[in-house]
């Protein structure tokens, strides 16, 4: 009583019986992995190779020589180490007592100290730059201006153009990730372990040190790794305040090594030290995290209430609404004042308004439109690019349909060890010159940024296949649907929703990249956040401020359309 | 309908074979169900059958053509068979009818002839007035009902079923293993159907496999699995039991203290080393020595523990003479305390040799 | 979607100016040489100008100009400071990429460099001519030609520094009280101040940079960037800032004034060339014959640009050409100088 629509069972062994039955799944790996090599593997391997080579391709130490062979060169690396360790060491002691109020207590404000949080992970970095400038410019800063006409004092209260100032101005954009990281911790520890302290006569803040926080501190690490290596990878932050700060890090030397001549080779081995660096930080952090014991492993079970503080809560309410403001909403409203001031250097007046500096940008300006939509396009195409990879190797990895499915998943993870700057520069080497003379192509930034973010892209889509039971399509398979088939209605649309999300993240984080656009763009391919840093050297804060305006309303536009489409906190969650 | 020959099927993940040259042949319309405990191997048997799991050496024939074998595999889609799964599957992206039709649709049956068998099924199942809902509005055992539907309504060659039943409380699995049953004496699909419930597997099957370590220990209806367990493995894990090992001579069995006379138990005509499985309902305790038939051995005894189930009381009871610990089920009513000193009654009817 | 309507606005905005520049162009009467070229470059359409000279906002005053001059002909102005246009173009060489037709730094050096490499497409603007005597066939080869003469001295905030008080010379700035009020670009962005630094070596040996350095410049990459510190008053006095940006910044209102060194008035002549393998020559010569023109005096002038074609009056607030004392290197010492005094201010400044 089977239904005879379906095709009879095929006799045995014959070849045209294993044609039929061969999984195209086979074909998909292997161009997967094809993909991969060329986007993550050749041009590591590229750049490991041009630092063992002279321009002519014959073996040499030289670069290495060259690289390491001044003091200027060595004190950089130092100097990014030190800068690392400081905006790390700041970014959680901002963020930990954030996440412990949000996560743990009965703070008020929390959605505001969310928003907060979000808005400050969004915010491009050097925007966030050039609006601290305005702030605290030793002389000029209106927060040093104002602490003189208060306090008659002639020193400045904060000097943007220091060490201290860099890694403050980085830390204040970098908290989120220890943000993230901490509190999804502290969501997992259980009351009962504070009660536990209570009963034996811990009070509320004795318990938070020597219990709560205690049992979160390998998140606590991870976010410090984190940032550090975030920090030591950034170039805009440094390039706008570190040179007139007159601190050199490594990444402003090594675009110091791509002057005329461009001496590729020797930048390619000046960046060895920061992707080593990164590997082992990565690994420690893998280590520590997998020791057992802590939170993130067992914090299964167990009831969770909020901490009542009494006064404490306002104090606590006072610390995110400081680091909010000092993160987000001054560098905003400074900002927003010199983008519509004729002359920034005269503050808020009336007569000094002007929308001059939008109308230059939006009508008259060649590249500022052309940017925009470079930067829409771009980031839209590699979000998009690293998405469809990522959904491939998650489905392959999560289904476990080749033996090889690991070695996929971690080439896709792979470039979460990788610097930015150091994958352009990887990007550079091996594919800007002939035969495939991408440079100046939109196809070489769009795939650069592809390959930069297929970790999160791939973290994304490994967790909504998780999510999906492999049993939904074997569902479909035994009721007679191929594998397609079941992909196209099942897993497909169940997984939509989710790596929307994860798209715009790849997207949002895409459109501010400027450590490995400004070693890529040409002339024609320029992008937001390129221009942005064109445009901070032009002498004209004013216009600087307004694209810096424009930018952000496109970014918040996509966050917008993320948070109506993919939730709230999409950007936020751990993976 | 279809017949089903599994033919030395084996499956390995490195050095664990986790199934070990089965053979099993289901009849046309036939309802078998693989038992064992965890890890057994009957959830990658009936992967096999489902084709999601390529074997590593025999074959599975279905109506006298291979279907699965090492080098050849039918893949799922063309097996004509369908299958319910241990997490249900429901698409929570489809309404109750289109996951009830979307099988019917992939045949590419005229949208009339869908909306009609799938109202039928549903009416079957009692859920035609749940079709427009989504899974996430059914509670679980409706979820069932629609996996149930799903499965049958493409009149599949081969109806399988993995742990369906696990995932719901008690009472509810009671009523769908009747529902189960019902459905199977309505449409007599070719059935195989996995589980570690024994109870439940007894109230579906018309024959039950049980698997240990990846073989297949004994393929009996499910009263001979309970009566005459073949292998210890079955005879301890089909209900509850005390195997005893002892000796066969001069037409007794002698074992620690116990003797009992070899007439009238199967298999217990030749001399030499022993095991038997004795039933605890079997077993009997009196205050006083009892009036036993010819042939029913009794003895004095001590209560050594009792357990009481509400159904019966569990005594464990220790023979006066000898070191065995026996297990005996008794009546509510009969209320022993510990330490007192009782007869037994052995009924050797129910007693059954187990292969040594 | 976006897609489409980006597109469409693009192409309808560049009718739009070209309508209108075409019937500007017929009264302008454009010389018969000009039209030939204007013919051929309007079929390749567009060229792309790495503009290392004018600041940001006359560059794209500059690209709209040429464009409502010869319709049709649109220009991708990419500006940076001179050295990143040049490291630009170095790394189009390098990946063997064609992407630059015009291209224009402050910068002498490069010029002869790419002359040398025969990487320049030889042209004379019929133009030429029409320019300041002094600024004519920049090179006796005609591979390229003057289109940017950058006037760079000092300025300073006038609410934090009196005219009285504020330096008079180039060395005034190298005393003590000065400590920690100073703003200077850098040499290795900035083609001009590496030009007044070649010349600073050669007037007071580099000495002098030592001494700057004691007084704690604030370091900006571009030779404008001191002239937003001196808006704020985040510095007091600007060390060889560009006299078009600061009169342009003076006028918006900023508190700002010029200071002529006694010494003299640093003076680029920069020059622009198109290089050997540029993807749309025509619209590039035509470029030239434009900057050589008054149309480009014309434009730069509204941003206080110093006109090189002697039919366009001086912007107001500056002085003119004439009555100034200039101070330049010699191409030789500019050619040489330049990446000698790069390496020095690294080690000297420290970035």
């Amino acid at each position: 009583m089977s239904d005879g629509v379906l095709p009879r069972v095929t006799p045995r062994s014959s070849f045209r019986a294993r044609l039929r039955n061969f999984e195209p799944i086979t074909l998909l790996w292997l161009l997967l992995a094809a993909v991969l090599l060329v986007l993550v593997a050749f041009p590591l391997i590229k750049l490991l190779i041009s630092s063992f080579e002279t321009r002519e391709g014959v073996f040499t130490l030289g670069n290495y020589a060259t690289a390491y062979g001044r003091a200027r060169y060595i004190d950089a690396l130092f100097n990014s180490l030190k800068l690392g360790a400081l905006s790390a060491s700041i970014a959680v002691l901002l963020a930990v007592p954030m996440a412990w109020a949000v996560s743990r207590t009965d703070m008020p404000g929390k959605g505001f100290t969310w928003a907060m949080v979000m808005a400050a992970f969004v915010m491009p970095p050097y925007l966030g730059a050039v609006g601290w400038i305005l702030l605290a410019g030793p002389n000029s800063g209106f927060l040093n201006i104002t602490w003189r006409a208060i306090t008659g004092a002639s020193d400045p209260l904060f000097n943007v153009y220091s060490f201290a100032g860099l890694a403050t101005v980085i830390a204040l954009h970098s908290f989120p990730l220890v943000f993230i990281f901490v509190k999804s911790a502290l969501d997992l520890v259980s009351s009962e372990m504070e009660d536990a302290a209570n009963i034996l006569g811990a009070g509320t803040f004795a318990t938070m040190r020597k219990v709560t926080l205690p049992l979160v501190w390998p998140a606590i690490l991870g976010g410090f790794i984190i940032v550090f290596l975030e920090t030591i990878a950034l170039f805009g932050t440094p390039a706008i305040i570190g040179i007139p700060a007159r601190i050199n890090v490594v990444t402003t030397q090594l675009w110091q090594f791509f002057e005329y001549p461009v001496r590729m080779e020797v930048a390619a081995a000046y960046a060895m030290p920061l992707l080593l660096i990164t590997i082992a930080m990565i690994g420690v952090q893998k280590l520590m995290l997998s020791r057992k014991g802590f939170v993130s492993q067992t914090g299964k079970g167990g009831e969770r209430r909020q901490i009542k503080l009494g006064a404490w809560r306002w104090a606590l309410f006072g610390w995110c609404g400081l680091v909010g403001t000092l993160s987000v909403l001054l560098p905003l409203l400074v900002l927003l004042q010199a983008s519509f001031a004729k002359a920034w250097g005269r503050g808020l007046s009336l007569d000094n308004l002007t929308i001059r500096n939008y109308r230059l940008l939006l009508f008259e300006h060649e590249m500022a439109l052309t940017s925009v939509w470079n930067t829409i396009w771009f980031s839209a195409a590699a979000a998009t690019i690293a998405l469809v990879l990522a959904l491939l190797v998650a489905y392959i990895a999560v289904r476990r349909l080749s033996r090889f499915a690991d070695a996929l998943g971690f080439l896709a993870m792979a470039p979460f060890v990788i610097p930015g700057i150091v994958m352009a520069i990887g990007f550079y080497a091996a594919y800007a010159s002939p035969p495939l003379a991408l440079y100046g192509t939109a196809l070489l930034i769009i795939l650069a940024f592809a390959a930069r973010f297929l970790p999160i892209a791939y973290a994304n889509a490994n967790a909504a296949m998780r999510a999906v039971h492999p049993e939904m399509e074997e569902a479909v398979r035994i009721l007679g649907g191929g594998r397609l088939t079941a992909i196209r209605h099942v897993t497909a649309p169940l997984v939509k929703k989710a790596l929307l999300g994860g798209w715009l993240i790849v997207f949002i984080v895409a459109s501010r990249e400027l450590s490995a656009a400004v070693f890529l763009v040409g002339p024609r391919t320029r992008t937001m956040s390129v221009l942005l840093y064109d445009l901070s050297e032009a002498g004209n804060f004013e216009v600087l401020a307004a694209f810096g305006g424009i930018l952000l309303v496109v970014t918040m536009v996509f966050v917008a359309i993320g948070m109506k489409l993919a939730g709230r906190d999409f950007m936020l969650r751990r993976h | 309908m279809s017949r089903l020959v599994l033919d030395g099927l084996t499956k390995r993940y490195g050095h664990l074979t986790v199934v070990d040259t089965v053979d099993l042949t289901l009849e046309e319309g036939e309802f078998v169900s693989l038992l064992g405990p965890s890890g057994c191997g009957k959830t990658t048997t009936l992967r096999m059958i489902a084709g999601f799991v390529p074997p590593d050496a025999g074959r599975i024939e279905m109506n006298g053509q291979v279907i699965s074998a090492p080098d050849n595999i039918v893949p799922p889609e063309r097996r004509g068979m369908s299958m319910i799964f241990q997490s249900y599957a429901i698409w929570p992206n489809m309404t109750v009818e289109e996951n009830v039709g979307f099988g019917l649709k992939l045949r590419k049956l005229p949208g009339e002839e869908i909306r009609r068998r799938v109202g039928e099924i549903l009416e079957v199942v009692q859920m035609s007035h749940l079709g427009k809902r989504y899974p996430s509005e059914l509670s679980g055992g409706q979820q069932q009902r629609v996996a149930l539907a799903r499965a049958i309504v493409i009149k599949p060659a081969v109806l399988l079923l993995d742990e369906p039943l696990s995932n719901l409380d008690a009472n509810l699995r009671e009523e769908m293993r009747f529902e189960i049953r019902r459905l199977h004496n309505e449409f007599r699909i070719t059935t195989v159907y996995v589980t570690h419930d024994q109870s439940e597997a007894m109230a579906t099957s018309d024959r039950i496999a049980v698997m240990h370590a990846g073989r297949v220990e004994q393929v009996d209806a499910p009263h001979m699995l309970y009566s005459r367990p073949r292998t210890r493995f079955v005879a301890g894990f089909i209900g509850r039991t005390n195997l005893i090992e002892g000796h066969v001579a001069g037409g007794a069995f002698g074992a620690d203290g116990l003797s009992l006379p070899t007439t009238g138990v199967e298999g217990l005509d030749q001399g030499g080393p022993a095991l038997i499985s004795l039933r605890p309902q079997s077993l009997a305790i009196h205050r006083a020595a009892p009036q036993a038939p010819e042939g029913h051995p009794v003895m004095r005894a001590t209560i050594a523990e009792r357990t009481y189930l509400g159904e019966s009381w569990d005594y464990v009871v220790r023979p006066a003479e000898g070191g065995l610990r026996l297990r005996v089920a008794a009546q509510p009513l009969d209320v022993h305390e510990v330490g007192s000193d009782v007869w037994l009654a052995i009924d050797p009817r129910q007693v059954s040799v187990v292969a040594a | 979607m976006i897609l489409i309507s980006k597109r469409d606005f693009l192409r309808a905005s560049a009718a739009a100016a070209a309508l209108g520049a075409a019937g500007r162009a017929r009264a302008q009467e454009m010389p018969a040489h000009e039209r030939t070229l204007h013919e051929a470059a309007r079929r390749e359409g567009e060229l792309t100008w790495y503009s290392g000279q004018y600041n940001a906002e006359t560059s794209e005053a500059v690209g709209r100009a040429f464009t409502e001059r010869y319709a049709g002909v649109r220009v991708n102005v990419v500006r940076s400071t001179s050295q990143v246009a040049f490291q630009r173009l170095s790394q189009d060489t390098r990946a063997g990429v064609a992407q630059c037709d015009v291209f224009s730094s402050t910068d002498f050096g490069h010029y002869s460099l790419l002359k040398r490499e025969n990487r320049l497409l030889q042209y004379r603007p019929v133009n030429d001519e029409q320019l300041l005597p002094q600024l004519r066939r920049a090179d006796p080869d005609g591979y390229y030609h003057t289109s940017f003469m950058g006037l760079y001295l000092m300025a300073h905030n006038t609410t934090k520094v009196s005219e009285a008080d504020a330096p008079k010379k180039w060395t005034d700035v190298l005393d003590p009280r000065w400590r920690d009020q100073l703003a200077v670009g850098h040499p290795g962005f900035s083609g001009a101040i590496g030009i007044w630094a070649v010349q600073m070596r050669k007037m007071y040996g580099w000495d002098y940079f030592t001494r700057l350095e004691r007084n704690r410049p604030q370091i900006g990459r571009s030779s404008m960037d001191p002239v937003t510190g001196l808006n704020a008053g985040e510095r007091s006095v600007g060390i060889a800032v560009p006299s078009g940006t600061t009169l342009l910044s003076a006028q918006r209102g900023n508190p700002l004034r010029l200071i002529y060194p006694e010494e003299g008035v640093l003076a680029t002549l920069s020059p622009s060339a198109i290089p050997r393998n540029a993807p749309h020559p025509n619209a590039a010569k035509l470029f030239m014959e434009f900057t050589a023109s008054r149309y480009l005096s014309d434009t730069i002038r509204q941003t206080f640009g110093d006109p090189i074609n002697p039919m366009v009056e001086p912007p107001p607030g500056s002085r003119a050409i004439n009555d100034l004392k200039l101070i330049y290197p010699t191409q030789e010492e500019a050619e040489r100088g330049v990446p000698e005094v790069r390496e020095l201010w690294r080690d000297t400044f420290g970035v």
